[in-house]
């Protein structure tokens, strides 16, 4: 990232080099800010190739599985991976190898990781109330894939060409394995560090879309950030949500202003109780 | 009524006849004021206030529970879907008893890989056709919808009651 901005400047300064007499601008009164917005488009790009993303996010979910496993109940993991490729394939990466899962604990949370691994403990499945609700969660955590957030945090935390370097063909085995675990440590690292807070108000943004896209009510996951609202911050199980996400009532209020009324003719579309209060209820009641 | 069907406003908020911006407006209530909600349309709520007032409002002008301080402690959920909030069915009955499997900064940091779990998923259905079969069991249809743009609250005014909603 500094490379870059700094390779930037360099160009900027080339090509702005005619206008420096007549103008008398010195790299003080270079537009940083611009600069910086380059560089950032720049990092949208793709970061890693889908093989390379396919590696990290499959080492980053054995390191999450590690700290909590999933729950032993196929019919209610089948039940969330249906529902997940539901919203999936109407995104604009239906084709990748789509896992979700639901974790055996208590702490109010979803995951994703890069690849296409999406999770939700099951704290937070049973304080939802229907299908709608699920929908909108997931969809906010298959955001995060589709923009690739997590790769572009551990492009950036890491300061150096990590990820193309994973990428490349020129790095022996033994070079690519260590430079892959760093990629994975780092991406384990943002379930406690948080993303950036703008990259969880577009998941929120795309979330109710794409839940609307497969045909619910959008305001399933408004609902849950309501529910999550009205819980007691001091909560146990609340802790590492609020510490790596913004206010539930401040993403309520951006989420707000994105949907204005233009999803309103989608909220007659169905939240589908009844299924997941059966699924969801037979596993709850073990 | 249950607790869970209280509420409070976040900012002042005008109350309105039916659930649309540019529906009658039936008063004013200040902020903090005590409600009931009725019912849930779209991002809209019905509620009564205890002056008898009843109308809509958006839904993310209130703050669910009754008053700033609901004091449910550490304790957590003790009746899951029993939360029979704005007209939803959503109730079992199932009582579950509280968790303590937690995951924390410390457990994250403390685990060791579980390579062998991540395998198990790709045994988890998955596909178009399942999800297409799973979708037209609930008669849900697909729609056209474009990403929302990104947008600022309007209301500048609301800034310090949401900021200082949660610390």
């Amino acid at each position: 990232m500094k490379r870059l901005i700094i390779s930037i400047l360099g160009i900027a300064t080339i090509s702005l080099g005619l206008h420096v007499h007549a103008f008398d601008l010195s790299l003080d009164n270079l537009n940083v800010d611009k600069l910086m917005s380059i560089a950032k488009k720049t990092q949208d790009l793709k970061p890693v190739d889908d093989k390379g993303e396919f590696e990290i996010g499959s080492g980053v979910a054995a390191n999450l599985l590690g700290a909590a496993p999933l729950v032993q109940d196929e019919k209610l993991q089948a039940y969330v991976n249906r529902l997940g490729w539901w919203l999936a394939i109407h995104t604009e990466r239906p084709d990748i190898p789509w896992h979700f899962g639901v974790l055996d604990s208590d702490s109010v949370n979803a995951f994703a990781a890069p690849g296409g691994y999406v999770f939700v403990t099951r704290g937070l499945l049973l304080r939802m109330r229907n299908e709608a609700e699920l929908a909108g969660v997931l969809s906010h955590e298959i955001s995060h894939v589709l923009k690739r957030h997590h790769l572009q945090a551990i492009q950036k935390s890491a300061q150096t060409g990590l990820l193309a370097d994973i990428a490349s063909i020129a790095v022996s085995d033994s070079q690519h394995a260590e430079l892959a675990q760093k990629a994975i440590g780092a991406g384990t690292e943002l379930y406690s560090r948080g993303l950036d807070k703008d990259d969880e108000f577009e998941a929120d943004r795309m979330g109710v879309v794409i839940a609307a896209r497969a045909g619910y009510d959008p305001y399933g996951l408004p609902s849950v950030l309501q529910t999550l609202e009205a819980m007691n911050a001091q909560d146990s199980s609340l802790a590492l949500m609020f510490k790596t996400h913004p206010a539930p009532q401040k993403r309520l209020e951006l989420l707000d202003a994105a949907m204005g009324s233009s999803l309103d003719k989608y909220t007659s579309q169905p939240v589908v109780a009844d299924r997941f209060v059966k699924v969801v209820g037979d596993y709850a009641k073990k | 009524m249950a607790a869970e069907d209280a509420a409070t406003t976040l900012i002042a908020t005008d109350i309105r006849q039916e659930p649309f911006i540019d529906a009658q407006v039936i008063t004013n209530l200040p902020v903090n004021t005590s409600l009931n909600v009725l019912k849930r349309q779209g991002g809209w709520i019905q509620v009564k206030a205890n002056s008898g007032e009843q109308g809509w409002l958006k839904m993310t002008s209130v703050r669910l529970g009754a008053g700033a301080g609901n004091n449910k402690g550490d304790s957590g959920f003790s009746s899951l879907f029993n939360v029979a909030r704005s007209g939803r069915s959503g109730n079992t009955g199932v009582t579950v008893t509280t968790g303590v499997r937690g995951l924390s900064q410390e457990d994250l940091k403390n685990a060791s890989p579980a390579p062998d779990a991540v395998k198990k998923m790709d045994a988890f259905p998955k596909g178009a056709k399942e999800a297409e079969s799973f979708a037209s069991a609930a008669k849900l249809q697909a729609q056209q919808v474009d990403y929302l743009v990104e947008s600022k609250p309007i209301a500048e005014a609301t800034k310090s009651f949401f900021g200082g909603s949660r610390k």
